[in-house]
Formats: structure tokens, C-alpha cells, sequence
């Protein structure tokens, strides 16, 4: 199903048709190959497998990466450097608390973050890159460290990823930051039911370590606008406390507090050159890939 | 519009039943699950319960089909005026009677009632017609059934008070007729004025047409301030054989406060003789007598002024067309009668005649009795009325003199006892019949009256009972007279006749067949012989009485005032008060002048002797008229109709007449109603299918 999109020239991929794939290898694929190829139009596309720069030769290097154009030019060895040589690790880390099991739409938070996490691990994958993943709630639940050859482990442990437990993020980010010996590329996706300066403290360790974070804050349509109109019994699905609420007059409130403390991550992040994104899960995967790629590509020309 | 079904309006009160669902916040049963209470635990819990109405629209078009649904089972009811003002070829008839009675002249009255009219004729559409009538005591139609509303406003505008009394009733009878000539669906009488009380009398009968509407438009009513002069009265008395007069006015206060110190002023002939000052209660009324006055001339004008310049109450005198009240005065002048007896009779033969008609002042009569054989024309001469008391034979030529007098208007009465005795042609030519043997009652059987003609002037005055009585004189002997012709004013109770009645030219001859004095009868020494010679003398005399003042809104005839004052033909001109001059045309039919200006009218008669001081006829506003105490409009309505519901005469009528499909027509608006009802119903059905779609209940999905 496609329909018309924000983005130019990509094509949409409607979450819901996502939902009915089902398997994540698959689904990967289709929304990857559909998406980077509706890309090549794009004035931005990066190139992370193309040709990046020369460098000089070095005894013990290849001999075959020898650009002999150049040598037969200026009669000097120059060794032609390419991006997809340069794999990196690319871990994701996942919150799986219970309050990710909310979906107003077809797809829960959850579901939608795996599929994030998917298509990441996938492009990262083609490219070489080693992909892990961390899941966790108030604690690490899974842990898959990035390797060349774990993607199908990394979609394995989205597949039985299941929200059980309240979450608490700080905790089990901080212990995570314990994993990471070499820098690399982190990916964490979450609904972020924090404060702002304590997740700042927590992602903290992360960035000292060198990598590069990219944290994508996963809202469902209802949390973001709180179009709700019946007064009921709202149960919060970490704490399972209830609270009668009116949302007629308690609306425009609740949308204030919530665009305050976006603002607030967004602001923070920023001033620590992390990158912040916020994922309406009623919206297609492509703007929330399109960060991914975007981010890849300042790390490419700031090597 | 009224309603068929109003009970149904009690409906109206399931219209709080969604005023109350859309106030309460009913909680639902299912628990929504949400992510994090994060938020929502920061917003006051105050906030977070308060009520207010909800989904606005939802609620407007349940209380808009409650409505509908209510107005149309209550059937609304169109009438007939308002259906037919929107039917298409419904056109009127509008009558506007415009009250221009001088009352109307009272404060801004005339200046709203002409605005009310010009606001009815505004009002014409189309080929309505409207006709304009402006009454007082007399009803005249001003603008005769024209859809030219320019020129109604215009003739409103044109119109002005006059100083009539307010009579309703024709009025009323020229709308009826009107109406009654119009074939058009919607007759109506819109009738402006300040519906004073005097101007309608319960035993007028008013019939509109039927299906015709009578819409009272009042201008009248509140509180009155009014101070002003409503009589006149004066005594006479001679001196140096001059009529000397006081003059004593009535001056009234019709206001619910006091005033004090109000001047009243009398003039003749534009001279202030005497100025009096006068304090006045609440609605109160006080006299004010002047200094006599000499009365010299004839047709002396006098006015009695209350108040100065300003009116009599001063600035808070909202009427002051009744602060000045006019009259004409003229000299006393006696009837002259001449009592003719035998040659033989004693010198108190005619002792009751002269005694009876010397008493008593209007009119004043100057009686000279003679021998018959000293009767001649030249004694005729200056005479108004000649008793022949029982005379035997006239000398040569009375007989003739006496006709040619009666011919010229005077009177004869000829009272025939024992010595009368009258030739054959005497008798033919002033005789009222034949004059026959004398007829005695058998002793202990005395005569008595047994028929009166009250409906001659002669016996009008004791028509009614207590006015004297006829029936104790008893008469005892009688001349028969064969009256032939002539007009019987009294019989015998054996039927002879008592007295007959001739005219001749302009006079008359009475011939009673009894005798004058205690003679024959002893109604001389009864109470009814003084009024009853005094009401002969006045008849034979056609003595009128020359009034001070006349009503505004009468017809004067002028052919009397030429009578009453012997001239020549009648002719001449009328000045009006406001300086209008109207001819009076010579056609040998009265002449009448219609009196409807206050003030003075001057009649200058061609061939009058005096034409120094020509006739003058003083006009004031009638009485009654300043009496300002209005009556409800409705209940006037009422009143005239005889119907209590008000101003629609011929409803009852008009509701009887409707067909059926007109009837369904006036009702069938109910059919739209509920079908809007039910449209609103389905519009409702569908916002809230859709409001429930909404996120309102939106489920969490499950885990």
C-alpha cells in the first residue's frame, strides 16, 4: 500500500502492512530495499559502501587496493580507501517495559521499535557493520554483543522480545554503558517515561565512551495528542495505578506537559551532540530511517 | 398562531434530559490503559473532575428535534389574519377613523394619532385599499377606498382637531357601511382616538360585517391636566329699561392637582369688563361671578377667558382650546300679546289670560287687552300672538287682518263660549271648523278631557307624569266644532272637540271651544292653566330662544334666525371664526350653517335691517367634551362588538366559514416540523455515531 508522504520521493510504508509480514528478516528487507531505493534521488544519499579517500601506501598493505591510476600519474603508491571497509558496531538498545505494550493504532510501541531496530540492524548488516542488541526494562533483559554474524540473533531476540515488567531506564542504560569496550554506533529506542536530566545522565557514559547515540523517543499518536474524550479510569500499564480522569478539560494540559518535556530531552540532547528524534508510531518507519542514514552520513564526513 | 394541542408543551421539559447527560461526565465502566500516569499526575485533580457541557453540537440538535418534535405534536394553529397577510391575493379593506373631536387637541394627542394613521396607511400593500374618516360628533369620509397611499398621507396630514364632542357611533355605522360594500377577504376598522367615555352611548347598536376586525388605537389615557371654563349662565334684570346681566362661568379643573390663583377674565365685544381669580380642588369645579354688564345693542359677543396667555393652568394646561368659553347676548325682547274680549264684557273678563301670561320671564310676554270693536289691522301691528277671548262679531275687515296676520307667521287663539259668534265666511277663513250650538253636561255629570295630543308642542310638556294633569278640571258646558281637516289637539271624553288647530301661511289658529275664564270650566283656578296658556302663547308666537351659544358640531338654520327676527328672504354670507366666508344660496329651502369652529360665526343676511351688528352665533366645544375620562380600549372593543374575546368581531364567524382544506392549510405546518424534527434526529444519529468513533473510547490494544 502506498500513499502519499511527507518525504520526497520515498515510498511509504504503512506500519500496518508491516504488522501483516509478520517475519522481521523479511520485513527488513522490504521496507530497506524499498526504501533506499526510492532514495536515489534523494540530493543527500550517503555513501557509506563508495569510495571515500586515498591514503598513502604502508608496508602490509594490500596490494590490490593499490590505485595504480594515481601511481601512473604522480609515480607514488596511494591505497584507495573505501567506506564499507570501515565496519563498525551498531548496538540497539531497546526498552521493553510493559509501558511499551501501548498501541492505540494497529501496532504496539513495541512492535513498532522492533521494526525500527530491524531495518537499522539490516542496513548495518549489508554494509558489514557488526550489529548488536540490548534489551532491558527496570533491568538488561537480553544481551547480544555486535558481531558480523548476529543479525539473525539480533532479529531473533526482537521476535521473543515481550514486555513483562515495569521499566525503569536509567539503571540498566548506565550497566549497558559497561558492554561497550569499543566505540561504535548506539541506537536506543524508547518511550522515555523519565525525567529528562536523569536520562541525560544515563546516556551519558555511552557518549563519553566515543559512540555515536542516536535515540529515538517512540510515542503512540494518543500519547502524543490525547485525543481521548470519555471520562474513565486511566491505569498506568507500569505501575497499574488508576486515576479517575476527565480528559475534556484535561487535555490541552497533558499536551502541554508532554511537548514540554520533548522539548526538554530535545534541548538537552542537543547541547550533548546527541541525536534526538521523536517517533510517532502511527507514522511510516521511513522518517525515523531517514535520521538513522542522516546521522551515518555526519559520521562518514567528520572521519 | 395559537395551538390545537398546547398540552403538549409540557414535552418541553424532556429537553433537560440531554442538558443533564451532556453535564454529567459519566465515567466509563472500562479501564483505559495508558502508558504512564506520568503526566496526568501532575494536573490538578480539580481540573481533571470539572463539569461542563460536552460535545455542544450534539447536545443543540437534541434539544433542536426535542423542539420540533414538541412544536409539531402541539399543532400550531395559524388565524385568520395571519395566515391570510401571507396568502397570496389576500387583499384589505382598511377603514382608519381618525378622532378629530376637540379633545383630541389636548396635549401631543393629534400629533400621535396622525403618526398612528400614517403608520396604518404605511401599512397598505399592494392593492389594499384604505379609506380615511374623520369623525367627531359627525362622521365625514375624507378619503373614499383608494390604494393611493401617498394620498392618504397626504389628507392625514392635511387634517386637523376641530371642536366637536366625540361621538363614536357614526363613525362606526360609516365603516359598517363601507365594509359592508366590500367584497374584498379581509375587512378591517383600525380606530384612532383617545376613546373618551362620553363618546359612547350603551344603547348604540353597532353591527360590523361579518369576518370584519375592529383594532382600537389609543392615544389617550394617563393623568390629565387640564383647568378650564364649561358654562355660562346668566340672570337679567331691567334698569332704566336696559338689560342689565351678570354673568356667572363654570370653571373646572380636571386634573388630580390643586390649583390656585388661576385668573378668569370676562370680555365684551373684545373689552375686559372684569378680571376674578379663582382657586380650583382636584377635579374640582368652582363658579366665578362677574360685575353686571349692560346689554344695549343686539348680538353682543362676550367671552370668559380662564388663565392669561399661557392657558388657565399655566405651563402644565396641556388643552387650552376649553379655557375660553364664548357667547352673543341680545336685549330682552317681550312677546306681545293682544287679548281681544266682547264689547259688553267687564273689565276682568280676561283677568286669568293676562294674569297667566304676565307671570314668568322666558319669554317675557306684554299683554294688552282691547274691545273687539277697537280691532283693526293697525292693532295687529308689532303683534305676535291675538287671543280672541270669547268675542261676539269682529268689526268689518278684522276678520281679513287677522288672516293676513296669521298668514305672516302670527297666532291666533280663539277661546268660543256662549258670546261667540262667527260669520260664515269668518268662520272659512280663520275658523280651525265650524263652530255649533253649545252642549251642557247632565247635572252631577261634568265633562272631563279625554284624549290629549302630547306629541303636539301644546300639550309636549305634560307628557310626562307629575307635569300636570288635565284630568280634575271639569268642564261644564262646550261649543261642538266640526274640525273637518284641521288637526284635533284635545277631545271631550264624549268625543267633541276641545281644541283644533289651523294653519295658515306661516301662523296658526287654535280654536278652543270652551271658555277662557271659570265660566264654562274651572281650569282657571287648576294648576295646569298657567303652563298651559304660557305653552299656547309660546306655540302661536313660534318664540325661540335666543342662545347664548351653540355646540360646536350642529347645523344652525338660518331661515329660523330670519323668522325669529322678521327679515326679508334669506341670503347672504357666513364668516366663519377662522375667517372663512361661505355663501348662503337663496334656493327657498333652509339654509344651514354647519357650526364647527369654536368661536364667533357671523351671518350677514341679505336684506337684514341691522346690518351694523350683523347675526352672530357663538360656537363653543360641547361640555361633555371636556370631561377627558377615557374608557379601555379593549373594553370599548368589546362594547361595540359584544364580544369579550376582544377586537375580532366576525371570528367566531370567520373560524365557522373556513373550509376544510383551508383549515388543513392554517394547521398543516405540523407535518414540517416533525419532519425537520426527524431530519435532525438522523443529523444527530450521525455526529454521535461518529463522536463515538472518535479516540474517546479508544481501546488499548491487547498485549
Amino acid at each position: 500500500m502506498a500513499t502519499s508522504s511527507a518525504l520526497p520521493g520515498a515510498r511509504f510504508v504503512d506500519p500496518a502492512v508491516l504488522a501483516r509480514i509478520g517475519r522481521l528478516d523479511l520485513l527488513a528487507r522490504t521496507v530497506v530495499d524499498g526504501f533506499i531505493n526510492g532514495l536515489h534521488r534523494a540530493p543527500y544519499f550517503g555513501a557509506s559502501i563508495d569510495f571515500a579517500e586515498h591514503r598513502g601506501y604502508v608496508p602490509g598493505d594490500d596490494i590490490r587496493r593499490v590505485d595504480w591510476k594515481v601511481f601512473g600519474r604522480t609515480d607514488r603508491f596511494y591505497i584507495k580507501q573505501y567506506d564499507a571497509d570501515t565496519n563498525t558496531n551498531f548496538s540497539v538498545l531497546l526498552d521493553v517495559s510493559t509501558s511499551m505494550s501501548f498501541g492505540s493504532g494497529p501496532l504496539t510501541k513495541l512492535e513498532y521499535a522492533s521494526y525500527l531496530a530491524a531495518c537499522m540492524g539490516y542496513m548495518a548488516q549489508a554494509q558489514r557493520d557488526r550489529v548488536g542488541i540490548i534489551t532491558f526494562d527496570r533491568e538488561i533483559v537480553a544481551h547480544v554483543p555486535p558481531s558480523a554474524k548476529h543479525f539473525n540473533v539480533l532479529l531473533h531476540t526482537l521476535d521473543r522480545a515481550r514486555p513483562g515488567r515495569p521499566g525503569d531506564f536509567c539503571p540498566p542504560v548506565k550497566k549497558a554503558a559497561e558492554f561497550f569496550k569499543r566505540r561504535g554506533f548506539v541506537a536506543i529506542i524508547s518511550d522515555l517515561y523519565e525525567d529528562p536530566e536523569q536520562i541525560l545522565e544515563a546516556v551519558k557514559p555511552l557518549h563519553h565512551l566515543g559512540n555515536d547515540l542516536l535515540i529515538f523517543h517512540v510515542l503512540d499518536k494518543a500519547e502524543l495528542e490525547f485525543t481521548y474524550t470519555d471520562a474513565s479510569r486511566f491505569r498506568d500499564l507500569e505501575t497499574d495505578e488508576e486515576l479517575p480522569v476527565v480528559p475534556e478539560s484535561l487535555t490541552p494540559e497533558y499536551r502541554r506537559l508532554m511537548a514540554a518535556h520533548i522539548e526538554a530531552l530535545r534541548s538537552r540532547f542537543s547541547d550533548n551532540r546527541i541525536d534526538y528524534t521523536v517517533v510517532d508510531t502511527s507514522k511510516p518507519l521511513d522518517e525515523a530511517l531517514f535520521r538513522y542514514l542522516a546521522t551515518r552520513e555526519k559520521m562518514s564526513r567528520v572521519r | 398562531m395559537s395551538f390545537l394541542t398546547p398540552a403538549f408543551f409540557i414535552g418541553l421539559l424532556a429537553i433537560g434530559i440531554p442538558i443533564l447527560i451532556h453535564l454529567t461526565q459519566k465515567e466509563k465502566k472500562t479501564i483505559v490503559d495508558f502508558p504512564s500516569l506520568m503526566f496526568l499526575r501532575r494536573i490538578p485533580y480539580t481540573s481533571v473532575r470539572r463539569r461542563s457541557i460536552r460535545d455542544l453540537w450534539l447536545l443543540l440538535l437534541r434539544v433542536a428535534a426535542l423542539l420540533l418534535m414538541v412544536l409539531a405534536f402541539s399543532r400550531p394553529w395559524f388565524s385568520a389574519g395571519s395566515l391570510a397577510a401571507k396568502l397570496p391575493g389576500s387583499t384589505r379593506d382598511v377603514v382608519i377613523l381618525l378622532d378629530r373631536s376637540a379633545s383630541m387637541g389636548y396635549g401631543d394627542r393629534w400629533a400621535r394619532a396622525q403618526a398612528e394613521a400614517r403608520q396604518v396607511a404605511a401599512g397598505l400593500r399592494g392593492d389594499d385599499r384604505g379609506t380615511l374618516v374623520l369623525f367627531g360628533s359627525n362622521a365625514e369620509e375624507h378619503v373614499r377606498a383608494t390604494a393611493d397611499r401617498v394620498r392618504l398621507s397626504q389628507a392625514i396630514d392635511a387634517a386637523k382637531v376641530g371642536a366637536e364632542a366625540t361621538r363614536f357611533a357614526p363613525a362606526l355605522r360609516l365603516a359598517q357601511s363601507i365594509l359592508a360594500q366590500s367584497a374584498r377577504p379581509r375587512r378591517e376598522v383600525v380606530l384612532i382616538s383617545d376613546f373618551q367615555k362620553i363618546g359612547w352611548a350603551k344603547q348604540e347598536d353597532i353591527h360590523l360585517p361579518e369576518g370584519a376586525t375592529l383594532t382600537p388605537v389609543s392615544v389617550g389615557g394617563g393623568n390629565t391636566s387640564d383647568v378650564g371654563v364649561t358654562t355660562v349662565t346668566f340672570a337679567r334684570n331691567q334698569f332704566s329699561g336696559q338689560d342689565r346681566v351678570v354673568a356667572t362661568a363654570g370653571v373646572a379643573n380636571r386634573s388630580a392637582k390643586p390649583v390656585a390663583d388661576v385668573p378668569v377674565s370676562l370680555e365684551i365685544d373684545g373689552h375686559v369688563v372684569d378680571t376674578k381669580t379663582v382657586s380650583l380642588a382636584p377635579n374640582g369645579t368652582s363658579p366665578v361671578t362677574f360685575a353686571e354688564f349692560t346689554v344695549a345693542d343686539e348680538n353682543v359677543r362676550g367671552r370668559i377667558t380662564a388663565g392669561g396667555a399661557g392657558g388657565a393652568g399655566g405651563a402644565g394646561d396641556a388643552w387650552p382650546a376649553d379655557n375660553s368659553f364664548f357667547f352673543v347676548l341680545s336685549p330682552g325682547r317681550p312677546v306681545r300679546v293682544l287679548i281681544v274680549q266682547p264689547d259688553q264684557a267687564d273689565r276682568d273678563a280676561s283677568l286669568y289670560l293676562a294674569t297667566a301670561l304676565g307671570i314668568g320671564e322666558a319669554p317675557k310676554f306684554d299683554v294688552e287687552t282691547i274691545a273687539a270693536s277697537k280691532l283693526t289691522g293697525a292693532a295687529l301691528d308689532k303683534r305676535a300672538v291675538v287671543i280672541l277671548n270669547d268675542t261676539s262679531a269682529l268689526p268689518a275687515g278684522a276678520a281679513d287682518a287677522l288672516t293676513r296676520f296669521v298668514e305672516r307667521g302670527g297666532g291666533v287663539l280663539v277661546g268660543a263660549a256662549a258670546n261667540a259668534k262667527w260669520s260664515g265666511s269668518e268662520q272659512t277663513a280663520l275658523m280651525p271648523g265650524v263652530l255649533g250650538a253649545p252642549v251642557d253636561r247632565p247635572t252631577g255629570r261634568v265633562g272631563a278631557l279625554g284624549y290629549l295630543d302630547y306629541s303636539h308642542p301644546v300639550f309636549e310638556v305634560f307628557r310626562t307624569p307629575r307635569a300636570g294633569s288635565f284630568s280634575g278640571v271639569h268642564f261644564f258646558r262646550y261649543r261642538t266644532l266640526d274640525p273637518k281637516a284641521n288637526r284635533v289637539l284635545a277631545r271631550f271624553d264624549d268625543g267633541g272637540a276641545a281644541m283644533v288647530e289651523r294653519k295658515i301661511g306661516g301662523g296658526h289658529v287654535i280654536a278652543w271651544t270652551t271658555s277662557l275664564d271659570g265660566s264654562w270650566n274651572d281650569l282657571a283656578v287648576k294648576p295646569a292653566f298657567l303652563p298651559f296658556v304660557r305653552q299656547v302663547a309660546v306655540f302661536l308666537s313660534a318664540f325661540q330662544n335666543a342662545d347664548a351659544w351653540q355646540i360646536a358640531g350642529r347645523a344652525l338654520d338660518v331661515t329660523s334666525k330670519v323668522q325669529a327676527a322678521p327679515v326679508g328672504a334669506v341670503g347672504g354670507v357666513v364668516s366663519t371664526p377662522s375667517g372663512e366666508r361661505v355663501s348662503l344660496t337663496d334656493n327657498g329651502r333652509p339654509a344651514f350653517v354647519e357650526l364647527g369652529e369654536q368661536g364667533f360665526y357671523t351671518v350677514r343676511l341679505s336684506g337684514a335691517r341691522d346690518a351694523a351688528r350683523p347675526l352672530t352665533v357663538a360656537v363653543n366645544i360641547d361640555p361633555a367634551e371636556t370631561d377627558l375620562t377615557a374608557v379601555d380600549p379593549q373594553e370599548f372593543v368589546a362594547k361595540v362588538t359584544g364580544r369579550a374575546d376582544g377586537a375580532n368581531a366576525g371570528k367566531e364567524q370567520a373560524l365557522a366559514d373556513i373550509t376544510p382544506a383551508d383549515a388543513e392549510r392554517r394547521q398543516g405546518i405540523w407535518w414540517y416540523l416533525l419532519l425537520l424534527g426527524a431530519g435532525v434526529l438522523v443529523l444527530e444519529s450521525w455526529l454521535a455515531n461518529r463522536l463515538s468513533k472518535g479516540p474517546g473510547i479508544m481501546q488499548s490494544p491487547q498485549v
